[in-house]
């Protein structure tokens, strides 16, 4: 058996039945998703529902689908041409693929951090306040309020308030990724896709990302694709193991590093491959 | 660990040491190619190095002083007052007339037969049949004198040299000939004794104005019964000039015949001589008057008109006075006609009056000589001020300039002395090519370019102002053309199209590029300039129609049920646009013929040059514009579309997911972040307009004016090299002018890439995101 690391940073989350939500305890609701890159199928049939106000993990070997199932969450898969999907992703009881959505608005409503940090080259209040400049925020003092309370949430406040108007470029790595997240929460989104957020960053900036992590679920809905497995311990409330395009497991963390239900689960958690 | 560690050292040792045929080739190899590359990277620097020294060296000459310096001084056997000097073309041998009337030529210059100082000829110039003849007056005209003697009997002659070849030899032997025979001449029907005179000939006229010692002032001419050259006969008309005055200082008459100058005090009157019942008053010059700005109130009463001499080609007369200035006027178009003007002014001395103004013959530079013998050497064009000096210490007795204006003849006593001037292109200087200069015979300063005219009496124009500018403006229509076009379908190709249309478009429009320019200017000047000519309107149509066309078909497209659209493969969605284009091009050159006759009167280049009062070149800065436009878009597209292609997909992406339009992405991230590859396309761009030759020399006309009008043509830099420099003699001020274009553009060019590299820099720091 491995030892876990003991779940030392995330909150006392209250323990949720996952097969059994009622409707105002979904984020999203994934239902029969299938995508294809071509004639390759990448993702099968996931179903699966995502609580509110907690972080949810996939994890999952590399090639098992699971940054293309974080990106059907806010349909950045959509900039590739030869990528299909079919089934539902609801949110809010709407179904995200559906052809009177404006895709415009759902990413301003599911925000995303990516591996690497990128951010503009412009300056650290002008990349905070890119997604308010683009639906026309004028007025100075939402921006400059917006700033502040994004940088705050993103722990980023105390050191760059002296240089708000410096070029983010001069940001190390991990200020840089703290920095996209403050620019993701800006426009106040309901879940936040962290797309292996740390993973380009030193131990001590994932620690402060992880950090962050715990916080932001007070006001968002977390969702984070990590290779990391111990991350994925530490930050998340529910994990997803996927493998091979299909979701082999998902359950509260806990639960499925301490007693995975399913060999393929034990295998991976175990070093046995990935 | 130990040991592992020595046996990976002996095995390190073993391949440092390990010697052999191999290794030893391998080395040669690696130093060779090293000694290559960097022998090849030296000689590139090398040679740009070299140009521009190269092209410094053959400038260098036109911004240099002039020199003067002794060459030679030899005692002559002169006895009494000298009255004129000369030298031959070759400076070999100088004369002198004195007041016996003898003159006399000595050898100055070294020659195989004779000695430096020989005494060469010594004629008498004056009739002896009556006693004790002497030299009272001599007037020169140019190359021939004309002698009066104390008995008033007038002689012109002319002293001649011919070379003669004895071997190899060459020896230059001095004559005299009488132009107008060796009788003495009758100037004063009254055969009063002549004060004053001054006289000018051609071939066919001899005109002769003087002034008679009962004060009148006459006019003569003699006509030549067949040509002066070979038959000193003619015919002889008498004419009195109505003038008041009782004292006449200076005569002057223009080579042309055309004008005549008459001093008497401080007043110049100035007669036409064309006419040939009437010799009228044309104007009254006060050349140190109160129409003299410089002077001021108080110095006025001590000023004086000391000197006065016509400047070479006659159209300008000099001024010398008494407070050491000399000024330059000539004729200007007034709005009363033609006028004289003061056009410039030379502060030759402080308060020393200038004695004498003596003018080079072929070139507009002058020397002044004041009472102490200061010498000064100016050009008036330019306004140089080219040399000053005291050669002698004392006032020249007698100065000559010689005939090619590379040498200065003086007496001081009974020595002659010979001067070398270096003073090759006193016409140019920093300030007459920067700045507008006041040509003769133009109604005020201005920038002109004409290298070349049919007329002897031509001074050539060299202005870089006007061909610097058009290189601009052509440059400027080019870049006005290509920037848009070139730009956004690069924005389109690299961020919108499809990647296998890209495949394909972006080598296709690169290899624009390999077009040769010669064939662009070819159809720009032969087949475009005519059709904009004969379709103006629908040129301007287009600019409208096909944007509209664009935007209307994209629309469409937009609107298009879904349905249809899957039908067309995406990649050839653009393809529509093509048949949409011609229609639009069609409709509007159907149009043109028809808003002609409707709206301009039939002609629209009429309607321009006439109605609007706007010159129409048939080639003007539009045609230059597309042509030169499409030379420049293959580069300017290619680097944007790079610079915008290679923004890195994870900004573009962070954009998109910050719920940014694919527009807000593109102004706001991708050509933001683009922005230092887009600027350095287009300055490259930029260069390459300003160097471009063919098109320019092809499409331009070639007029080297100042005008911004899109309808008008230009002169380039680059064409201007290209045009003239087989026809410049080699060393002349003209080819180096010519170098010095080359070196403006090379300046222009170098100024942009650095200008552009800088800024790209810059813009990087801010904007690079890697």
């Amino acid at each position: 058996m491995i030892s876990v690391t003991p779940k030392t940073l995330t909150g006392i989350a209250p323990k949720i039945d996952l097969t059994n939500l009622s409707p105002e305890q979904v984020a999203l609701d994934i239902k029969n998703l299938n995508l294809y890159y071509g004639d390759k199928q990448a993702l099968n049939n996931i179903t699966m529902s995502i609580p509110k106000g907690q972080v949810t993990a996939f994890i999952g070997p590399s090639g098992c689908g699971k940054s293309t199932l974080l990106r059907c969450i806010n349909r950045m898969n959509d900039l590739i041409d030869i990528c299909k999907v079919s089934g539902e992703i609801n949110l809010h009881g709407v179904n995200i693929y559906d052809r009177q959505v404006d895709v415009a608005q759902l990413r301003r409503n599911v925000g995303m951090v990516f591996q690497r940090p990128n951010p503009f080259p412009k300056t650290i209040y002008e990349n905070v306040i890119y997604g308010l400049r683009i639906t026309g925020e004028k007025n100075r003092r939402v921006l400059d309020e917006a700033v502040e309370n994004s940088l705050r949430n993103a722990a980023l406040w105390n050191e760059v308030k002296d240089r708000l108007f410096e070029s983010a470029l001069g940001l190390s790595g991990g200020q840089q990724q703290r920095l996209v997240i403050a620019r993701a929460i800006a426009v106040q989104p309901e879940v936040l896709l962290l797309d292996e957020p740390t993973s380009a960053l030193d131990p001590i900036s994932t620690l402060t990302i992880e950090e962050l992590i715990n916080d932001l679920k007070k006001q968002f809905t977390v969702v984070i694709v990590t290779h990391n497995m111990q991350q994925a311990a530490r930050v998340s409330d529910q994990t997803a193991f996927m493998y091979m395009g299909d979701l082999i497991e998902y359950s509260d963390t806990n639960t499925l590093f301490t007693t995975p239900k399913k060999k393929k689960t034990e295998d991976y958690i175990t070093g046995r491959y990935g | 660990m130990a040991a592992t560690s020595i046996a990976s050292k002996s095995i390190v040792s073993k391949s440092i040491y390990k010697s052999g045929r191999y290794a030893n080739k391998r080395q040669f190899k690696n130093k060779l190619a090293q000694w290559l590359i960097t022998l090849g990277g030296i000689s590139v620097l090398f040679t740009l190095v070299l140009i521009f020294l190269y092209l410094l060296y053959v400038i260098k000459p036109i911004f240099a002083s002039a020199e003067i310096e002794p060459i030679q001084s030899i005692e002559t056997e002169l006895s009494a007052k000298v009255f004129s000097i000369g030298i031959d073309e070759l400076k070999e041998l100088a004369y002198f007339i004195d007041g016996q009337g003898l003159i006399n030529f000595y050898q100055i210059e070294e020659s195989d037969f004779r000695d430096v100082g020989s005494k060469v000829l010594s004629q008498a110039l004056l009739l002896d049949d009556v006693d004790n003849t002497k030299l009272k007056l001599l007037v020169d005209g140019s190359d021939k004198k004309l002698l009066i003697d104390n008995h008033n009997r007038i002689h012109l002659i002319s002293p001649e040299f011919s070379a003669s070849y004895i071997g190899d030899q060459r020896d230059i032997i001095p004559a005299i000939t009488y132009p107008l025979g060796e009788e003495s001449l009758v100037i004063d029907e009254q055969a009063e004794p002549i004060e004053n005179i001054a006289f000018a000939m051609n071939d066919e006229l001899a005109v002769f104005v003087a002034f008679t010692k009962d004060h009148r002032l006459i006019k003569t001419t003699f006509t030549a019964e067949d040509d002066f050259n070979y038959d000193p006969a003619y015919e002889t008309q008498y004419q009195q000039i109505s003038f008041q005055e009782k004292q006449v200082d200076r005569i002057l008459v223009t080579p042309d015949l055309a004008m005549a100058f008459v001093q008497s005090g401080n007043k110049v009157f100035v007669y036409s001589l064309d006419d040939e019942d009437d010799v009228p008053l044309k104007a009254l010059i006060n050349p140190v008057g109160t129409t003299n700005m410089r002077s001021s109130a108080k110095e006025l009463p001590t000023k004086e008109l000391t000197s006065m001499a016509l400047l070479s080609g006659g159209s300008s007369i000099l001024f010398g006075n008494s407070q050491g200035e000399v000024t330059q006027w000539f004729e200007v178009a007034t709005d009363n006609g033609r006028e004289f003007k003061q056009i410039r002014h030379f502060e030759v001395s402080n308060n020393e009056a200038i004695t004498n103004i003596f003018t080079e013959k072929y070139r507009k530079s002058f020397y002044t000589i004041t009472a102490s013998g200061e010498i000064g050497l100016f050009y008036t064009t330019s306004e140089a001020d080219l040399w000053r000096g005291n050669l002698l210490g004392v006032q020249p007795t007698a100065f000559s300039i010689a005939p090619r204006a590379d040498g200065l003849l003086m007496m001081k006593g009974q020595n002659l002395q010979l001067f070398s001037v270096e003073n090759e292109h006193p016409e140019v200087t920093w300030q007459a090519l920067w700045q507008e200069v006041w040509y003769e015979g133009y109604p005020e300063p201005d920038y002109i370019w004409q290298s070349s005219s049919g007329s002897d009496d031509f001074e050539a124009k060299f202005s870089l102002v006007p061909i610097s500018f058009g290189t601009l403006k052509a440059a400027m229509y080019a870049m006005l053309f290509a920037v848009p076009i070139a730009l956004s379908s690069a924005i389109y190709t690299a961020y919108f199209m499809t990647p296998a249309l890209r495949k394909k478009v972006k080598p296709t429009i690169e290899m624009m590029e390999a077009l040769p320019t010669v064939i662009l200017g070819f159809l720009a000047g032969l087949w475009l300039a005519p059709l904009i000519e004969n379709y103006l309107p629908a040129i301007v149509l287009l600019l409208v129609f096909l944007p509209a066309a664009t935007l209307l078909t994209a629309f469409s497209w937009h609107k298009l049920p879904e349905k249809m659209k899957k039908r067309l493969p995406e990649t050839l969605a653009p393809i529509i646009l093509i048949p949409v284009l011609i229609l639009a091009a069609y409709i509007a050159f159907t149009l043109s013929p028809v808003l002609e006759i409707h709206f301009f009167g039939g002609d629209i280049r009429q309607f321009i040059t006439n109605d609007m009062g706007i010159n129409f070149d048939q080639r003007n800065a539009l045609v230059v514009g597309i042509a030169m436009g499409f030379a420049v878009i293959p580069t300017v597209f290619s680097m944007a579309e790079d610079a915008i292609f290679s923004v890195p997909k994870h900004l573009t992406s962070g954009s998109l997911a910050l719920g940014a339009t694919s527009w807000q992405t593109l102004i706001k991230v991708v050509l933001l972040t683009a922005s230092p590859g887009i600027f350095s396309a287009v300055m490259m761009g930029l260069g390459r307009a300003v160097g471009e030759t063919m098109i320019v020399l092809m499409a331009t006309g070639n007029t080297p004016i100042l005008d911004w009008s899109i309808f008008q043509g230009m002169r380039t830099l680059a064409a201007n090299i290209a045009v003239e420099m087989p026809e410049s003699e080699v060393g002349s001020s003209h080819y180096r002018i010519l170098f010095l274009a080359a070196f403006v553009l090379f300046v222009f060019t170098f100024v942009f890439n650095t200008v552009a590299e800088f800024v790209r820099q810059r813009l990087r720091e801010k904007y690079s995101s890697l």
